[in-house]
């Protein structure tokens, strides 16, 4: 009944702030389509390769004059996604220094120079000759992290043609199989998973700030002499902060799918995985708002979970940690406590590779347990310092 | 017989090395209206805080005889800002456990006792200090306690909002224990049955208005300016008449019965003393009388 009451208080306190609400709500979704724009649309992550071209034309078995360079760069052109765009965005320069000049300045991903003599080791080699080998030079950043992959990538196409051209045997051949729908993934659905994640930790500041305005406004006092419980205060704004967090997901969803996002596991699984997660996030939003006093202290402490969520959960980038203890065969991390590390991982495998609910009990154990174990230190925290 | 309706037994509480209240021990019956009179930060707001369970004393007791169903009307005006006068008091009702129903039509009554009537579907924050003030105490009888707690319910009113929240404590008091903090000899003297006096955290005294007026003397009290003659050469001319005198500045305060009869020779031997007669008061004793006999300061000092 009392939790009841509380909710109906938050909703129509919350329907007298819509300017609130609304930013709360269209801010994941704001986000899928400026994405979406940026990466226009249905693209996939092109790499820019820039080749030098020295190579000098030589006559192979056929008799005929070929410039085995050029025969690359149309290799590298060639190679392309599932759905057909290019993998590299290939361009042909002169200047090794405006090249590496690129690279610096992060314009392009890879830079490959290809040697005069290129053509006629490729034609010796055709003919029988082993030596001598000519050496294609790959420059690049190696802290770039594209530059890995558009590296394999034209090292790929240029070990094919050397192996056509020359018609060596190849002892191992190699078969790539993609997970699920990981090769046909456009760069705009990649960044799904990442964006709805972060709509969620952006409850974390709405839930501690909620519940910081009425410790701040002194209405808490009043409530506390009503007897009101720090579980029923809790639960009833948790309640409502869910609701929103649902509307939320379902609305980045929504414009996520309107813009071309296709998920190949259940959207169900995904949906209920965003939901268990915004209540971790709410949790530990209660555990904020029992640390503060007032909304600005609340938003300032907020920004220290928020860190740790974008930052050192594995959800921006992959975090190498060491494993602290085994449960069920599983490696138990010290960023498994946070909730986005789960939430990453459970999204990924429903969009990308397929699995179902089963797929993710693990994760979605996790955010369980996550979820009932921030709350209840909130529950705790706030009987201690406010609702005593 | 008096009917103990809270009995707080030996109550202190230190904020680091300051003792705000002192082995505060005190009796409130049923169906008065019991004041705390002392100046700001005497002790009273933390002494009801404690009595109302908002905060725990370091030793002593609140001991509620029979319901232990409290309504509190704090100084501050404590609303949600963002809700409207009746879903503010269905809220506060409905956490007291009331059905929303009778939350409802609770909240109804006291904002047409209130005057508030046609303020109940606006927001607090759109309403005056006073019309929040009223609200504020509508908040504490939503649940129809039966000890309701003022804290300085008269603070920030408009004397509109004034007269009515007068008014609507007086008409309460028949049917409730009220406990009310005033630093206000005025509403002290008008409203409360019985005063404590309290200072530094101490309970100075006990008793009805008129039993603590007494203890000082008889008689009103003259408030008179002199100037342009030392105080010695004032004291000399009066006292011999007005023993009862006490000295701030350049004012006097003489107690005395049948002042009014004496008063204009006194004033001729002051004048032909040379000195100059200022500013002059005529009243009864009050509160504030009291108050100085016991600590020797006014309350607003």
């Amino acid at each position: 009944m009392r939790i009841w009451s509380v909710i109906r208080k938050c909703a129509r306190e919350q329907k007298r702030d819509l300017w609130v609400l609304g930013l709360s709500l269209v801010f994941a979704p704001l986000f899928v389509f400026i994405y979406w724009l940026f990466t226009g649309g249905n693209a996939t992550t092109s790499y820019a390769a820039l080749v030098i071209n020295h190579d000098e034309a030589a006559r192979f078995s056929d008799g005929v004059m070929h410039n085995a360079g050029e025969d690359v760069i149309l290799a590298m052109q060639e190679l392309t996604f599932k759905d057909g765009s290019p993998i590299l965005r290939v361009s042909s320069i002169s200047d090794r220094d405006l090249g590496e000049t690129a690279l610096r300045d992060r314009d392009a991903t890879l830079l490959v120079i290809i040697p005069p003599s290129f053509s006629q080791t490729l034609a010796n080699a055709q003919s029988g000759a082993a030596e001598p080998t000519t050496q294609v030079e790959f420059i690049g950043d190696l802290t770039n992290p594209y530059y890995t992959v558009a590296a394999v990538m034209a090292m790929t196409a240029l070990d094919g043609y050397a192996v056509d051209a020359t018609g060596e045997y190849r002892a191992v051949s190699l078969l790539e199989t993609a997970l699920g729908d990981s090769a046909a993934r456009t760069e705009f659905e990649m960044y799904i998973p990442g964006l709805l994640v972060l709509a969620v930790i952006m409850m974390l500041f709405q839930a501690a700030m909620l519940v910081a305005r009425d410790i701040e406004s002194g209405s808490l006092q009043r409530l506390k002499i009503t007897r009101l419980t720090a579980f029923e205060y809790l639960s009833g704004t948790t309640a409502w902060l869910a609701l929103i967090a649902i509307a939320e997901v379902l609305l980045t969803f929504a414009v996520a799918v309107a813009f071309g996002f296709r998920s190949h596991g259940a959207l169900w699984v995904a949906i209920l995985v965003g939901v268990i997660t915004s209540l971790s996030i709410i949790g530990v939003g209660m555990i904020v708002a029992s640390l503060s006093k007032t909304v600005s202290q609340a938003f300032v402490i907020a920004n220290f979970p928020f860190g740790f969520f974008m930052f050192l959960s594995g959800a921006a980038f992959p975090i190498p940690m060491n494993r602290l203890f085994t449960i069920a065969e599983r490696d138990i991390k010290i960023i498994d406590v946070l909730p986005p590390t789960h939430a990453v991982a459970a999204l990924n495998k429903v969009f990308t590779l397929e699995v179902g609910l089963s797929g993710v009990l693990y994760e979605l154990t996790a955010l369980s347990v996550l979820s009932v174990i921030y709350f209840s230190v909130g529950v705790w925290l706030f009987r201690k310092r406010h609702l005593n | 017989m008096n009917e103990v309706a809270l009995q707080v037994k030996s109550l202190t509480k230190e904020f680091g090395s300051l003792t705000a209240v002192d082995n505060l021990s005190l009796e409130v019956y049923r169906g008065e209206i019991f004041g705390f009179l002392g100046p700001n930060g005497a002790g009273k707001t933390t002494s009801i805080r404690m009595m109302c369970g908002l905060l725990e004393p370091d030793s002593g007791e609140v001991i509620f005889q029979g319901g232990k169903l409290v309504g509190i009307c704090p100084q501050e005006t404590i609303l949600w800002e963002k809700l409207t006068c009746l879903e503010q008091l269905e809220f506060i009702g409905e956490m007291y456990n009331l059905p929303a129903k009778l939350a409802r039509q609770r909240g109804d009554e006291l904002l047409s006792i209130l005057g508030l009537e046609e303020k109940r579907h606006n927001l607090a924050s759109t309403l005056s200090g006073g019309m929040k003030r009223r609200l504020n105490l509508a908040l504490a009888l939503i649940h129809d306690p039966e000890i309701l707690v003022l804290d300085e319910p008269e603070a920030g009113l408009d004397p509109q909002s004034r007269l009515l929240v007068r008014e609507y404590i007086r008409s309460l008091a028949q049917k409730k224990t009220i406990i009310l903090t005033t630093h206000n000899m005025d509403e002290a003297e008008r409203m409360a049955d019985r005063v404590a006096i309290i200072d530094h955290g101490k309970l100075l005294v006990t008793d009805t208005p008129e039993a603590l007026k007494r203890t000082i003397g008889e008689g009103d009290v003259l408030e008179i300016e002199i100037l342009s003659i030392p105080v010695e050469q004032a004291l000399a001319i009066i006292q011999p008449d007005f023993p009862d005198i006490q000295v701030e500045g350049n004012n006097y305060f003489i107690r005395a019965g049948g002042i009014m009869e004496k008063m204009s020779s006194l004033f001729d031997a002051i004048k032909k003393a040379g000195g100059e007669i200022g500013e002059v008061h005529l009243r009864a004793n009050t509160l504030e009388d009291v108050f100085i006999s016991l600590t020797g300061r006014r309350l607003r000092q």
